[in-house]
């Protein structure tokens, strides 16, 4: 366990070096530079030049890069070129919100999809393939409707014309219903996306499993099919849906950039779209870090995970 | 730009204009297998007239996509403007097709580029292991690191809005993925008895990778390919919507829907309808995976 | 149905029983009417090639077919209950309770994530309404007549720390624990080493005679059978072709494929000018059963009524009967089947040519650790083997799996680079892999594949090798279209003589096989043999055979290597190998070959392998095979034996060589 999880820490730490790297030189390659970008048209010549100076672009590359670096170790990520805010306080404060989002998200998912993939694979397992083409046929269609669309789409039914959750509005911790009331749509659009996935892969685990050669052992030991699935088939079965809640978790950040942008709520993900509008790269240079950071950690964490439940997995 | 994406399509029906390895493979799948799965038949009833919509939509009677009318704005779907008009009075339908074209040209540029770059790389760090593997899969694992549509934000802030940039951004997103699958594919095929057969006869390493190795990933890199192209229409779409792809007034499908949002009560069809579009073209697409994958084994019936 | 003699009710009885898997491409009728009894502790041997439904049969019984089988007609009645009309509720009562069930993967068949406690305490505590502690002491008990060792710490194991001996005797400890009437192993020891299902089946014999328990063995290999079966079944096409006494099936087979099975198994005493029996054709296809006798397409005996009328069960003897128009099956006719091999001697080379020289050759596979210390674990695959071929002459390899023969196969085709040691080949390497499936490129029609090396070696022009391939594929008995199709299309037989056409392309001057025929069914097995035999004879050409199935390597071999944990324990000519064994362990692994005749079985001596082999990983510093050898003494464990002279013409590595 030890070997194995410093063997991955190792990877996981190169990594990040690659990625925070990578994020540097790419912001480089922007045609002009970084200041002139930033600036547009608005001003010229001398005031350029101080923004110039005051972003550290004057400096020689390598000692841009270990500012940046060192910057990143001490959570210094530089004040915000609109608000001349610190960037580290904006992410701190929209935190708590995605945060939210997605927790409550994979919690609603993992309810609903595990027993509907199982269902689904049980169905196909004996034969029954009318519910389970139903099951599997709604999970891709759901799956592939674009996230935005359907964020519009129930924003159209269940806001505009039911009026059962507001579109918009503030957002703040005081009133607990009223918060839940206000994320409820977010976390209903991104479950439906996420639902689908997950169970189609429950499903798939599910079934491999069943055909597996020591459930066929606990049948004919004369155990029930409820006690065959739940002992046998959904303990073997855990492993790649634990892979697969670790994976999806990308997606889940992927959306929550586009609720947070349709339901505009004040999210890290709203933070990274009107800092890429108001061409704040200090923001979005910390911000596509930051994700990328948050799914390397998340990763990870499901790795061990997936390893510590597994006893064949020598420590 | 017309003419590039409504061929493209076609020619995976169409071997002529693949590759050597890759004609074989259709070659023999078509024969019935292929054509003949009712998988491949849904995809295809719902993608050839789309298709061919896009493709006569000039000869249609349609106004054109950017052409406004200020004596029909906001009209809702009738037999004039089947999918309604926006506030400038432009047709929905129009725009939605001439957006579908775009959606057609990135989808299948990006499945392109990440076969080919996929295949490429894949089978260099498979088949030669060692320190060229370990430095492509080092890269490979750091774009692995940022979620797809955040590094296609991400990239597409550097390099600026519009078709090509858009490419770029999501190929660069799906390439790692296509690396890892060759890569895989490659380890698996390896070890297998027939490339031992031909190293006995000191068949050279070239020739291992020609005859032996890519003829055999190809099939599973096209199911993945039109999966990816599938993808990458609706991440087109993801970042057209938030003004971060093609921008107005060149038509795709997600700015159209952007330009909907605003007015989602008052005319609900500006947003709702081109969406059945996208998303009949993803299941088109996926239905067109599952064809390719179960005309190769007929066993993955389950 | 007079077959049933006894006036006891029998405690299985199976009656036209019919199953069928429903798939995309035509139903698939597995088992065809199938009727048969098994009496209380009486031990009925099921035996068939794959296909011929006899694991349907078995799976039948207690209705665990999965999905898309489904028993379709038939009585199954146990102790007089119908199964057949009992609720799946009702069945799990029956389930394990009384009739136990051994499936034939060890590797899956135990749930990997559970410790064997949680798989075996609750069926017992269920089964014999025992507490908790008390099914444990009985757990315990079972592993321990099982034969596993400290089997308190072992019953806190994960399957996954077992070796597959292990695990299936825990199956058979779980099986049999429950205390069922009935006992069905399907095919329990194919996965399995030789010494190892020796272990196995006189394990499940003793503990089944000791509990009076019943048991239906179903199995492919007719002479494992011999050893223990009380009576035989013999299956072909979903339908029994034959039931009786065990010694009335092996000393007077009264059906034709009954006969040709027991034909095809080299004896001990087969004299090499003779060929083979081989069975000619293929199993029918199961989705378009043919009319009238199923077998008759590939019988010699076979008379216009076969087509017309499938022949129903009738006695042959007390409690023998068989499905055969003929009275008498192929007697008669058996002489054609048995020719005697064309004689080459005449243009034969002399022997005199070292074709293969191996000096000392080692090979070892390491795995370095990045972050623990101490040195990386070795595997000792080869350590230190020296071989010799000679020009026209067959080495045999034989030795348990994990014995580093195939290492040894690998090493000499330079697929693999060895540690130390050296290796001579005059002329060309080439080689026939084990598994025909797996060795062609799927996407390469049969031409191209055997036209490959050809190719990469610039034989040739394209007429040249065109005309050459013609001539290689009629010369391993296949026809020129075939080069056309892709292997898919052909069957294992089939592609196993593509396999020694492609080898035989660039003219070498050595063959290795490995394990050319275990992923055979056995009837196809012995044209493989034959056509190998063949070539070597009419080409001269050195073979390299390396095989787990002894009967096989003295049939084919001139010399053999007898290979334990990466050496080699004795070499010698292949007879007297076989007749006076000078290694303990040579002797053990014949000992534990089934031969298939009842009558020599019961007279032999079954002195077992004790034990399993062990981890390559840390070799015992003395001889390898002291902690399984009857006769180790203490020099045996603490100094490596070397290869000696005890005769002239043999070579043994063990202490005790002279004193056996």
């Amino acid at each position: 366990m030890v070997d194995y999880s410093l063997k991955k820490f190792a990877q996981l730490i190169f990594t990040v070096f690659g990625v925070v790297t990578l994020v540097f030189f790419t912001l480089r390659f922007i045609p002009g530079d970084a200041a002139s970008a930033m600036a547009g048209d608005t001003i010229s010549g001398e005031a350029l030049e101080l923004l110039r100076e005051q972003m550290g672009l004057n400096a020689p590359l390598w000692s841009q890069y270990l500012a940046y670096l060192h910057g990143l170790v001490t959570f210094d990520f530089g004040v915000t070129i609109t608000t001349q805010l610190p960037v580290a306080d904006l992410i701190l404060r929209a935190m708590p919100v995605t945060l939210s989002i997605a927790v409550l998200t994979i919690v609603l998912t993992v309810t609903l999809a595990i027993p509907l993939g199982t269902l689904a694979a049980l169905m196909a397992h004996r034969g029954q393939n009318g519910l389970d083409n139903a099951i599997t046929g709604t999970a891709m269609v759901l799956d592939l409707m674009p996230s935005f669309w359907t964020a519009l789409v129930f924003l159209l039914i269940f806001s505009l014309t039911l009026g059962w959750f507001p579109a918009s509005g503030t957002i703040s911790f005081d009133s607990p219903v009223d918060y839940l009331k206000r994320i409820a749509l977010p976390v209903l659009v991104l479950s439906v996306t996420q639902l689908a996935t997950m169970a189609r892969i429950t499903r798939t685990a599910v079934l491999e499993v069943l055909s597996e050669d020591y459930v066929r052992t606990a049948r004919a030991m004369g155990w029930s099919e409820m006690r065959v699935l739940f002992r046998h088939a959904l303990k073997n079965a855990a492993l790649p849906i634990v892979t697969v809640i670790g994976l999806s978790f990308g997606n889940l950040l992927n959306g929550t950039v586009i609720v947070e942008f349709i339901f505009t709520i004040p999210g890290i993900g709203n933070l990274l779209i009107n800092g890429i509008n108001s061409r704040d790269y200090q923001m979005v240079q910390t911000l596509i870090v930051f994700y990328a950071l948050l799914f390397i950690v998340i990763n990870f964490a499901t790795d061990i995970i997936y390893r510590a439940l597994d006893p064949r997995v020598k420590f | 730009m017309k003419q590039d994406a409504t061929n493209i399509p076609q020619s995976l029906s169409n071997p002529s204009s693949l590759s050597r390895a890759a004609r074989g493979q259709l070659a023999r799948i078509s024969q019935g297998r292929f054509l003949g799965n009712r998988k491949t038949r849904v995809a295809l009833v719902i993608l050839v007239p789309i298709l061919l919509l896009t493709a006569f939509a000039p000869i249609l009677p349609l106004q054109g996509p950017l052409e406004t009318n200020l004596r029909a704005m906001m009209q809702p779907p009738s037999l004039e403007h089947p999918f309604g008009t926006d506030r400038m009075g432009r047709d929905i339908l129009a725009r939605t097709l001439s957006g579908v074209q775009i959606s057609l040209l990135v989808g299948l540029s990006v499945a392109a580029i990440a076969l080919v770059a996929g295949i490429l790389l894949g089978t260099l760090a498979g088949f030669f292991g060692g320190i060229v593997d370990r430095t492509v899969m080092s890269i490979v694992d750091i774009f692995l690191a940022f979620p797809s549509l955040l590094l296609a934000i991400g990239l597409v802030a550097v390099m600026g809005t519009g078709v090509i940039p858009v490419i770029f951004a999501i190929a660069l997103a799906d390439v790692p993925r296509f690396i890892r699958l060759q890569r895989s594919l490659v380890l698996s095929l390896r070890s297998r008895a027939f490339i031992d057969a031909a190293r006995t006869v000191s068949a050279p390493q070239g020739w291992l990778m020609r005859r032996h190795i890519v003829p055999n990933t190809v099939a599973p890199m096209l199911v993945a390919a039109s999966i990816a192209a599938a993808n990458a229409i609706l991440v087109e779409a993801s970042l057209s919507f938030l003004g971060l792809g093609i921008m107005p007034p060149t038509p795709s499908l997600g700015n159209i829907i952007r330009d909907g949002q605003t007015y989602l009560e008052q005319a609900w069809w500006i947003s709702t309808l081109p969406g059945l579009v996208i998303l009949a073209i993803a299941i088109s697409f996926h239905f067109l995976s599952d064809g390719v994958r179960e005309a190769l084994d007929p066993r993955s019936r389950q | 149905m007079t077959y049933q003699t006894e006036i006891a009710p029998p405690l299985l009885d199976v009656r036209d029983l019919c199953t069928e898997f429903g798939t995309d491409h035509g139903t698939v009728k597995a088992v065809n009417g199938v009727s048969f009894a098994i009496n209380e502790g009486e031990r009925v041997a099921i035996v068939g090639e794959s296909g011929s439904g006899k694991s349907a049969m078995a799976m039948s019984i207690l209705r665990l077919l999965a999905y898309p089988g489904r028993v379709t007609s038939g009585k199954v009645r146990l102790e007089g209950r119908d199964l057949c009309s009992l609720s799946e509720r009702q069945l799990n009562s029956v389930r394990g309770r009384e009739v136990g069930t051994v499936f034939q993967d060890p590797m899956s068949s135990l749930d990997p994530v559970m410790r064997i406690s949680k798989q075996m305490i609750p069926p017992i505590m269920r089964s014999l309404r025992l507490s908790r502690e008390k099914a444990r002491a009985e757990a315990i008990l079972w592993l321990d007549k099982v034969g596993i060792p400290d089997p308190e710490r072992r019953l806190e194991a994960f399957p996954f720390e077992m070796s597959g001996g292990m695990r299936q005797r825990v199956m058979i400890a779980m099986a049999l624990s429950c205390r069922p009437r009935l006992l069905i192993a399907d095919e329990p020891t194919t996965a399995l080493d030789v010494t190892i299902q020796a272990q196995i089946v006189e394990v499940m014999k003793t503990l089944t005679a000791e509990t009076g328990t019943a048991m239906m063995f179903i199995t492919h290999d007719l002479g494992l059978v011999a050893r223990f079966a009380d009576k035989v079944a013999v299956m072909y096409a979903g339908r029994i072709v034959e039931f009786g006494p065990v010694r009335d099936i092996f000393c007077a087979p009264a059906h034709p494929y009954t006969q040709s099975l027991l034909s095809t198994i080299p004896s001990t005493k087969a004299l090499r000018h003779e060929r083979l029996a081989q069975i000619p054709g293929m199993p029918p296809d199961m989705k378009s059963p043919p009319q009238g006798c199923a077998f008759r397409a590939r019988c010699a005996a076979a008379v216009a009524r076969c087509a017309q009328d499938a022949p129903e069960l009738s006695p042959r003897g007390s409690g023998h009967i068989a499905a055969c128009w003929q009275p008498k099956g192929l007697e008669g006719c058996k002489r054609t089947a048995c020719e005697s091999r064309p004689q080459h001697g005449g243009n034969r080379p002399p022997r005199e040519r070292t074709m293969v020289e191996i000096n000392r050759l080692t090979k070892h596979f390491s795995s370095p650790r990045l972050f623990s210390r101490g040195p990386a674990p070795v595997v000792r695959a080869v350590n230190g083997v020296t071989l010799r071929v000679q020009q026209g002459e067959t080495l045999g390899i034989v030795g348990e799996s994990g014995c580093g023969k195939s290492t040894v196969a690998r090493l000499l085709l330079g697929l693999e680079q060895p540690t130390s040691g050296e290796i001579f080949i005059d002329g060309l390497a080439q080689m026939v892999f084990q598994d025909p499936s797996a060795s062609f490129n799927p996407k390469m029609r049969i031409g191209a594949i055997i036209e490959e090396p050809l190719i990469v070696k610039s034989w040739g022009d394209k007429a040249a090798r065109s005309a050459r391939l013609r001539q290689l594929i009629t010369q391993v008995g296949l026809e020129e279209a075939h080069l056309e199709r892709y292997p898919s299309q052909l069957s294992g037989g089939q592609r196993q003589r593509v396999a020694v056409a492609r080898a035989l392309a660039l003219d070498p001057s050595v063959i290795v096989a490995d394990e050319p025929t275990s992923a055979l069914d056995v009837s196809v097995r012995a044209q493989i043999i034959n056509l190998l035999v063949d070539l070597k004879e009419e080409l001269g050409i050195a073979f390299v055979f390396i095989s787990h199935d002894l009967l096989t390597v003295r049939y084919i071999a001139d010399r053999i290597a007898v290979m334990y944990l990466g050496e080699v324990v004795e070499y010698g000519p292949a007879d007297q190998v076989f007749d006076q064994p000078a290694h303990p362990y040579t002797k053990a692994l014949i000992e534990a070959v089934p031969l298939p005749d009842p009558v020599t079985e019961a007279r032999r001596a079954t002195r077992l392998l004790e034990g399993e082999l062990p981890s390559p990983l840390n070799l015992p510093k003395g001889c390898a095979f002291a902690s399984r050898c009857p006769i180790a003494t203490d020099i045996c464990r603490t100094e490596k034996p070397v290869l000696r002279h005890p005769m002239k013409t043999r070579e043994a590595a063990c202490h005790h060589v002279n004193s056996i």
